[in-house]
């Protein structure tokens, strides 16, 4: 088994909800990337 | 404001684990750290390798050494392994060693993934090696020509071993992502007690800007590559103008992350520039408040420009305007960032060690690719330039001095602190200047070639421009050699050499000089106190 600072449980669950808000931002810019860009890419362009 | 520290020695209780479990199962942020570094190093190699063939076949006009489609396949993986294998695997070595030491943190936030972000690359690596491997078989189709933007229809045409590199893309992102996540949640929630944020080291600061664009824009490369892996084989039409799509709405995904990672190459090692400059200036770091804005003033700026990557595409007068517009306003803050680093040498007692040496000649070089992107940057000078060897010259100018460089430095100004060892200070100089004599005798005639019409990414050209690519060639000669002996410094310094001191450097401040060189297996088990003057 590896040593490796064991942190608080309070620290620990502060650290994955954090961790779990930012990967939030990150699923919403993979999902909106297909619309939002689509869209917007029209705005630029002035096509369709 | 200056932060008076008071450390607490630390003593492990027992050492690192020994063989192959130590590295395959690390979630030490140390060996993580060195791990990336290994990695990137090899990658460095390897696209350097991929560059050598380049400007070998570039020596001369016409076909001396490779085919057409194998030469374009070169091109685009020589981008795409330093980009995605050397230099951003390099930055986040960096961060993994020098954040928790740098904030007084035991390790990083979430150690286990740490590990998984590691381990992704490997087999990254593999799928990209793969990829140039597959067309050589039977059945693998044609090689990756695209160039390593990987524009449609071109992408849609290549063999399987687009496929491969699309999941590699996939992996790296992956990789990317998670190594982000972990380094924005230490630098919140790992802090010493009593260190603020704005106390905290310009590095510091540069990597959790880094790490939010890399958040938002990797996101956006996956969808768009994902795009690209449907097209090719379930029958959708997001890039096929037959089916309705538009092979320009896949250059707007590319590019929305494409110019952020630029940022996301460089200000890790504008960071690095901020630690070393004050060392060796002896002097505060000028302006270190609004070093902090600039930083995010370039990042949010960034995340809005990317088109003009796509000024000859036959984008409406409106959005060229725009995307101008804000693409001269980011040289305001980057202006601001080599400003105040020649404000922290102004009147400084300069001593010249290598680190010092890299600092001075990135901020000269950086801001030679600054003016050029500038010129850039105007669209109807633009119609010109584009995809011609002036684009070539300009990024290499910003992302060698502005990215490699910065991590050279970082390498040689903590490399006593990782290895305990003083590296060869003759030696490194020897690199130094015979990395940047040569990096200039490669780079600068490009500029000329460019506005004179040699286009970029071709296997053959005009013979007008037969001189310059061979004095060119002749540069990237020694650039490459350069290289070796880089590796020599580092597995020397490794080996053995004078013992470094805690504080390596004389005027060095920083939590990261208050621990042992090199630190124990584990660092600040119990927290620096804080103490501001």
């Amino acid at each position: 088994m590896m040593s490796r600072p064991e942190y608080p449980p309070e620290l620990r669950r502060k650290n994955v909800k954090l961790a779990l808000w930012v990967l939030v931002i990150v699923i919403l810019m993979f999902i909106t990337a297909v619309p939002f860009w689509v869209g917007l890419f029209e705005l630029a362009t002035g096509l369709r | 404001m200056t932060t008076a520290t008071h450390a607490h020695a630390d003593h492990e209780h027992h050492g690192p684990p020994s063989g192959l479990k130590r590295w395959l199962f690390s979630t030490n942020h140390k060996d993580i750290g060195t791990m990336y570094l290994v990695f990137a190093l090899i990658m460095l190699f390897l696209g350097g390798a991929s560059a050598m063939v380049i400007r070998a076949e570039l020596f001369m006009p016409g076909l001396q050494l490779v085919q057409p489609d194998l030469y374009n396949n070169l091109v685009t993986n020589h981008a795409l392994i330093m980009i995605f294998g050397a230099v951003m695997p390099a930055a986040a070595g960096l961060a993994n060693w020098m954040i928790p030491l740098m904030i007084g943190a035991p390790d990083m936030a979430l150690p286990r993934m740490n590990n998984l972000s590691f381990w992704i690359l490997p087999a990254a690596a593999l799928m990209l090696i793969l990829s140039f491997i597959v067309p050589f078989f039977p059945g693998g189709g044609t090689q990756i020509n695209t160039g390593w933007t990987l524009y449609p229809p071109l992408s849609l045409q290549v063999g399987m071993s687009m496929d491969f590199l699309i999941f590699a893309i996939h992996l790296l992102g992956v990789s990317s992502v998670l190594a982000s996540i972990n380094i924005i949640v230490t630098i919140f929630n790992m802090r010493a007690p009593g260190l603020r944020m704005i106390q905290l080291p310009i590095f510091v600061w540069a990597w959790l800007v880094t790490a939010f664009l890399l958040i938002l824009v990797v996101p956006v490369l996956a969808a768009g590559v994902t795009m690209l892996l449907f097209d090719r084989h379930f029958g959708t039409s997001f890039f096929i103008a037959a089916g309705g799509g538009d092979p320009v709405l896949f250059q707007h995904l590319f590019w929305f992350f494409g110019h952020p990672e630029v940022y996301i190459l460089i200000l890790p090692s504008l960071g690095v520039l901020a630690s070393i400059l004050p060392t060796f200036s002896r002097k505060p770091l000028f302006g270190h408040h609004s070093l902090i804005g600039a930083m995010i003033a370039i990042a949010a700026l960034g995340m809005i420009v990317w088109a003009h990557h796509q000024y000859t595409v036959g984008m409406s007068l409106a959005a060229v305007q725009y995307f101008m517009i804000m693409t001269i306003l980011i040289s305001i803050p980057v202006g601001l960032i080599i400003f105040n680093y020649m404000m922290t040498m102004w009147r400084g007692a300069m001593t010249f060690e290598t680190p010092m040496l890299f600092a001075i000649a990135i901020i000269l070089m950086f801001s030679f690719g600054g003016l050029t992107g500038v010129m850039l940057a105007v669209v109807p000078a633009d119609m010109q330039y584009h995809d011609s060897m002036f684009v070539v010259a300009h990024f290499h100018y910003v992302l060698l001095p502005g990215a490699v460089w910065g991590l050279f430095a970082g390498v040689f100004y903590w490399l006593p602190k990782w290895t305990g060892h003083m590296y060869d200070e003759k030696l490194a100089k020897t690199f130094f200047w015979l990395h940047v004599v040569s990096f200039n005798i490669t780079f600068f005639p490009q500029h000329f070639i460019g506005l004179a019409g040699m286009p970029r990414r071709i296997v053959d050209y005009n013979v007008m421009f037969t001189e310059f690519n061979m004095i060119s060639s002749v540069g990237a000669f020694f650039f490459g050699i350069s290289h070796l002996l880089f590796l020599y410094i580092i597995i020397k310094a490794v080996r053995g050499g004078e013992k470094a001191k805690a504080r390596s450097w004389e005027n060095a401040q920083g939590l990261e000089w208050e621990v042992e060189s090199p630190p124990p297996h584990h660092t600040w088990t119990t927290p620096p106190t804080i103490k501001t003057a």
